[in-house]
């Protein structure tokens, strides 16, 4: 985990037209390798939807925990 | 003291900021306390949803665009002229002609770009979602006489997340008027597991493809089109074969965000998502398209954003201590086919509840083409 540096910080809690996947995945778009996106989703499907896909797009699900009944993951490049 | 509001950018969201001021501000204005300079590169200004229309030949280029001269407040003075940098810290715009302007309040509503350029061979697309692309595809679909069509979305955020699965309807209803429905494929192909993110907006959309055979491809990244072969290949290894190939651009920020180092990598300008102000600068704005916000590209947003931001700017400007903060809300009316439609309304905390789509809501929508240019742009109401 360590060595990924944090590039950006996601709350995608609210609702969005693009969907958390959506907005996580543009942003995955101009991170570098070595770089990672902390996320911030408001439930465990949620949670789930984005390890697939960051499997299917070969990204890292570096880290991931629970905050305030909130879903944290660090998904890096 | 003369205070100088400049609003950059005369789309939607920028031309709804200075209407609204102009209107508020009406007797500081004519007292000459206050200007306000819109900058705008463009001479016309574009409805840009008017592109679905045009491109399954339901109305005209011309319907959608209106010089920004026209839609403006007589007091809102208007600069035709690309900004080229955008300095936060001295509070000024570096006009092309190497003019600058210093301002006192900035609102950046530079909007969103297309770069097919990113991608290998889509440019080769047509689409709805600017005008070369709609009347590229008006013309292939009138000499369609069936075959397999991939609906692509390249990249997101982008306006309207939901148009593309609106066109993908209308376009399905069109064949089935013309009779080729039966010997044609509908592939519907996203980055993403959703055909809009919403739960409650993918299940109205989701369960419409189905009842019509719209084939739903997630998790589908273009990497390449190779328009002559007629393939598109995604990033997680996946080819399809085409016979016609419409496309949703990769979006970014505006070239002028990039260029000033004020936004992040895309361009997009880091914004409060509660009031508006950009990062460490609390006499400037982001508006509409041009923000970070994780919410929707759509000029509802902006809409709903414009009151905030001109009440704001007022009370700052009067001295007084009392702010107003965005909710997150956001309104589209969704085309589900030719003829009927349905309405997204939500905010940061209430989920939308769509309704089944209706006849009305398909007038409203149609209505609402024309009534933008009076209720919105002009902000009349
Ligand atoms: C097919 C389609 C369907 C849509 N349907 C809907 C819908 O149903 N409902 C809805 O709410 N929204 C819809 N939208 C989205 C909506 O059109 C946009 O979100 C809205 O236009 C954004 O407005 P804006 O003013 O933020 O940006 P823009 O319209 O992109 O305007 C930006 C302005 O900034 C100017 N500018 C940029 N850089 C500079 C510079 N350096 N110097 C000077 N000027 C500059 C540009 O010239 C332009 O005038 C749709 C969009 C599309 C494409």
């Amino acid at each position: 985990m360590s060595s990924f540096k944090i590039y950006k910080r996601l709350d995608l809690t609210s609702s969005s037209c693009a969907g958390p996947i959506g907005e996580l995945s543009g942003v995955m778009d101009e991170v570098n390798p070595g770089e990672a996106v902390e996320v911030i989703v408001a439930d465990e499907a949620t949670k789930k939807d984005i390890i697939t896909w960051a499997n299917r797009r070969r990204f890292k699900v570096v880290d991931q925990g629970q905050e305030n009944g909130k879903f944290k993951l660090l998904v890096g490049k | 003291m003369l205070k100088r509001i400049a609003i950059l950018g005369g789309g939607a969201a920028g031309t709804m900021v200075a209407n609204r001021l102009a209107k508020r501000l009406y007797k500081e204005l004519k007292s000459e306390q206050v200007e306000i300079t819109l900058f705008s590169k463009d001479e016309n200004h574009i409805y840009w949803p008017g592109y679905l229309f045009v491109a399954f030949n339901l109305d005209d280029p011309e319907s959608f665009k209106k010089r920004e001269k026209e839609l403006l407040n007589p007091s809102v003075k208007l600069q035709t002229e690309e900004v080229n940098k955008i300095d936060l810290n001295n509070r000024t715009l570096v006009l092309k002609s190497g003019a600058s302007y210093q301002y006192d309040y900035l609102v950046i509503a530079t909007g969103s770009e297309y770069h097919y350029e990113e991608i290998q061979g889509y440019d080769s697309v047509v689409g709805f979602y600017d005008e070369i692309h709609a009347l590229k595809m008006r013309e292939t679909l009138n000499s369609f006489s069936g075959g397999k069509i991939v609906v692509n979305i390249a990249r997101l955020p982008i306006r309207c997340p939901p148009a593309p699965a609106e066109g993908t309807l209308i376009l399905d209803d069109i064949l089935r008027n013309r009779g080729i429905r039966n010997n044609s494929e509908i592939i519907f192909t996203t980055p993403i597991n959703m055909i809009i993110g919403i739960k409650e907006a993918h299940a109205l959309l989701i369960n419409e493809f189905e009842k019509r055979g719209i084939q739903f491809v997630p998790y589908f990244t273009v990497a390449s089109v190779d328009p002559q072969n007629k393939v598109i290949e995604s990033q997680e290894g996946d080819k399809i074969k085409y016979d016609l190939l419409i496309g949703v651009p990769p979006h970014s920020g505006a070239q002028v965000i990039k260029a000033s180092e004020i936004g992040d990598r895309m361009g997009w300008v880091p914004t409060d998502k509660y009031t508006l102000q950009v990062k460490d600068h609390p006499e400037v704005y982001a508006i509409g398209d041009a923000t970070d916000l994780p919410i929707s590209k759509a000029g509802a947003t902006a809409d709903f954003e414009s009151y905030i931001i001109v009440d704001n700017i007022i009370s700052d400007l009067r001295g007084e201590k009392i702010k107003k903060t965005y909710d997150g809300s956001v309104m589209c009316f969704a085309a589900a086919g030719l003829g009927k439609a349905t309405v997204f309304r939500f905010n940061y905390t209430i989920p939308p509840n769509p309704p089944t789509p209706l006849d009305t809501l398909w007038w409203v929508k149609l209505m609402y083409n024309k009534l933008y240019w009076d209720i919105t742009a002009r902000a009349i109401l």
